[in-house]
């Protein structure tokens, strides 16, 4: 049996196979294909102070290997979240991590301080990072703005927190350390990467935002290049990888790389089983190569660069 | 915002069995997948993707066109037609029988049980696939789905058809066999009336005629005259979006659409999940899509 238990910061997960907010609804969508309980932890959708509509359609456009997406954080709002999804969410049997956009710092301050009363939440995930919102990205591009909100949040939650971070700036790593320095337990690493679909024909962006996020397949050698970045730098900060994974071989690729778990994200539109499948993949994985335990191979890769 | 995937729905690995042209750039596929033969109803539809790569990345939904049975009428197989528009339907189209696909599905609410009288469905593009296995239901020519048993049946149901060009009508023989009568419309006057398909039925309004249902499923500009139309003569309509969608099963809030609620108010709902199938009524914008 392959111990496949890890622990980021204060929060400990049973594995380290998760699914990433915005693509497993509020989990009771995916309760008939998957078997909720093997995850290591869900994120549902993102929550807000206030309902938001979200943007007009259409809001997804698939490109080779990737998902542009400009949802616009469509959700009921976090009163509704609490009375309504979090009842359900604690029947789940796994860790339920709650993910929160504010749209200023005392929003998220506001919304962390709630979740932080509520039984049945292992850990809340700040998307300081939604591409489809202005504030969100805004603030996550900022280190100085980050490392307050991060600090603020820890004293207003008693929770684990993780920044999920956005990859869309010069310097991963300063954010990453922004967080650490903040207080984050961990960092989610990483959001979309900002991007367009166009026909020329009709001479207009396809998404009607114009501009979305990326994910899937098409961006898993960007998000590794910055899970490795930041583990090198920041070798005591724990990393969620997110990026293009769909499968153990992806998810290996990011535990070596320095990640301590992983977000199925995308490949569950592909796939509502492709998480699970993950788990179970990966288990037979690291069981044949004759590895005991998940946490003996996290942050094992090593640089060409470093021959010895 | 409850709404969640039928509890019946599951995702499978089947092998094609055909994948035979059927019109201009239309396809008529064939699944040996028993079990969603023998729980899908008319209305309701399934994703679908090539078992390999990821390039097309996501899966496709479509309509059930019907369900195949064996000589003692257990469901064995379902077809879907599909016309071919971008990448992930032309490498569908690619595939041959023996190919495995990934499906999932029953998906969505489908048709309840038929009005006492006349229907009309309304079809533009390739909107007519939802309307072969619910006509035949509605006429008591097959039983969908599981513990179901109609107690009433239509009294008729015809098949206003329109398409841009004769070549692109798909499956009217079909349609024809189950005893649907066919009107065509098409843009360019090569088959029916040159013109739109909601002229047939604003034509047969005009003329006194009253429906107990109208169905309608096509491009939003057929559907937005559709709506209008009805409304102006008051006769029920039911409308089957078809807006774009990246998962099916509620998680990707990509395929939503403004729809009126019990309490007047109007909410963006996911046709995945609380659709496809709404009253015209309840529709207060035409989906958009590409």
């Amino acid at each position: 049996m392959v111990d496949l238990n890890v622990k980021l910061g204060r929060l400990a997960l049973s594995n380290p196979v998760l699914v990433a907010s915005g693509t497993f609804g509020y989990v009771r969508e995916m309760a008939g294909f998957i078997r909720l309980n093997r995850l290591g932890g869900v994120i549902p959708k993102t929550v807000t102070l206030r309902p938001r509509a979200g943007n007009p359609t259409p809001r997804t456009v698939e490109t080779p290997s990737g998902l542009l997406n400009a949802i616009g954080l469509d959700n009921d709002g976090i009163d509704h979240f609490r009375t309504h999804h979090l009842p359900y969410l604690r029947t789940v049997g796994t860790a339920v991590i709650a993910n929160i956009a504010g749209e200023d710092e005392d929003q998220f301050v506001e919304m962390a301080a709630m979740i932080g009363e509520e039984p049945g939440v292992a850990a809340v995930e700040l998307n300081i990072s939604c591409p489809n919102v202005s504030h969100g990205l805004d603030l996550g591009i900022d280190p100085f703005a980050v490392e307050r909100l991060v600090g603020r949040v820890r004293e207003s939650c008693p929770l684990p927190i993780i920044a999920k971070l956005t990859p869309n700036v010069t310097d991963i790593v300063a954010i990453a350390r922004a967080s650490a320095d903040g207080g984050a337990d961990a960092v989610s690493l990483v959001n979309t990467f900002r991007g367009m679909a166009v026909n020329w024909r009709s001479r207009r962006p396809i998404l009607a935002n114009d501009v979305g996020g990326l994910s899937g397949p098409a961006i898993k050698p960007l998000a590794l290049r910055m899970v490795w970045e930041v583990a090198r730098a920041l070798p005591n900060l724990p990393i969620i990888g997110i990026g293009g994974i769909g499968e153990a071989d992806d998810a290996l690729e990011f535990l070596v790389a320095g990640a301590s778990a992983i977000q199925v994200g995308t490949a569950t539109f592909a796939d509502p089983t492709a998480a699970e499948t993950l788990l179970d993949d990966l288990t037979r994985k690291l069981d044949e190569a004759g590895i005991g335990r998940v946490t003996d191979i996290i942050g094992t890769l090593r640089s060409n660069r470093e021959r010895s | 915002m409850d709404a969640v995937a039928p509890l019946c729905a599951s995702r499978r690995t089947v092998a094609i069995l055909e994948n035979e042209p059927v019109a201009r750039d239309t396809f008529r596929l064939r699944l040996d997948d028993p079990a969603m033969a023998r729980s899908i109803r008319p209305g309701q539809f399934l994703m679908i993707r090539p078992a390999n790569g990821s390039d097309p990345l996501l899966a496709r939904p479509f309509a059930l066109y019907d369900v195949i049975r064996d000589a003692s009428g257990i469901p064995i197989a379902i077809e879907v037609v599909y016309i071919v528009i971008g990448r992930g339907t032309a490498a569908l189209s690619r595939l041959r029988p023996g190919d495995g696909v990934i499906a999932w599905g029953p998906l969505g609410n489908g048709f309840g049980p038929p009005p006492d009288g006349p229907v009309v469905f309304v079809a533009g593009g390739i909107g007519q696939t939802p309307f072969l296995a619910l006509g035949r239901w509605w006429l008591g020519g097959g039983a969908y789905g599981e513990g179901q048993p109609l107690t009433s049946r239509s009294s008729s149901a015809t098949l206003l058809y329109g398409v841009r060009s004769k070549g692109l009508a798909a499956g009217v023989g079909d349609f024809e066999a189950a005893g649907i009568a066919v009107e065509l419309a098409t843009d360019d006057g090569s088959a029916g009336h040159h013109g739109y398909v909601t002229d047939l039925l604003a034509r047969r309004l005009e003329r006194g005629e009253r429906p107990a249902l109208v169905v309608g499923c096509g491009p939003p500009a057929m559907l937005a005259a559709l709506s209008d139309l009805v409304e102006k003569f008051d006769v029920p309509c039911l409308l089957s979006l078809e807006n774009h969608m990246a998962c099916g099963f509620g998680a990707c809030f990509s395929c939503v659409a403004s729809i009126r609620q019990p309490d007047g108010s109007v909410d963006l709902r996911r046709v995945c999940v609380e659709g496809p199938i709404f009253p015209s009524r309840d529709v207060v914008r035409p989906p958009t899509g590409h």
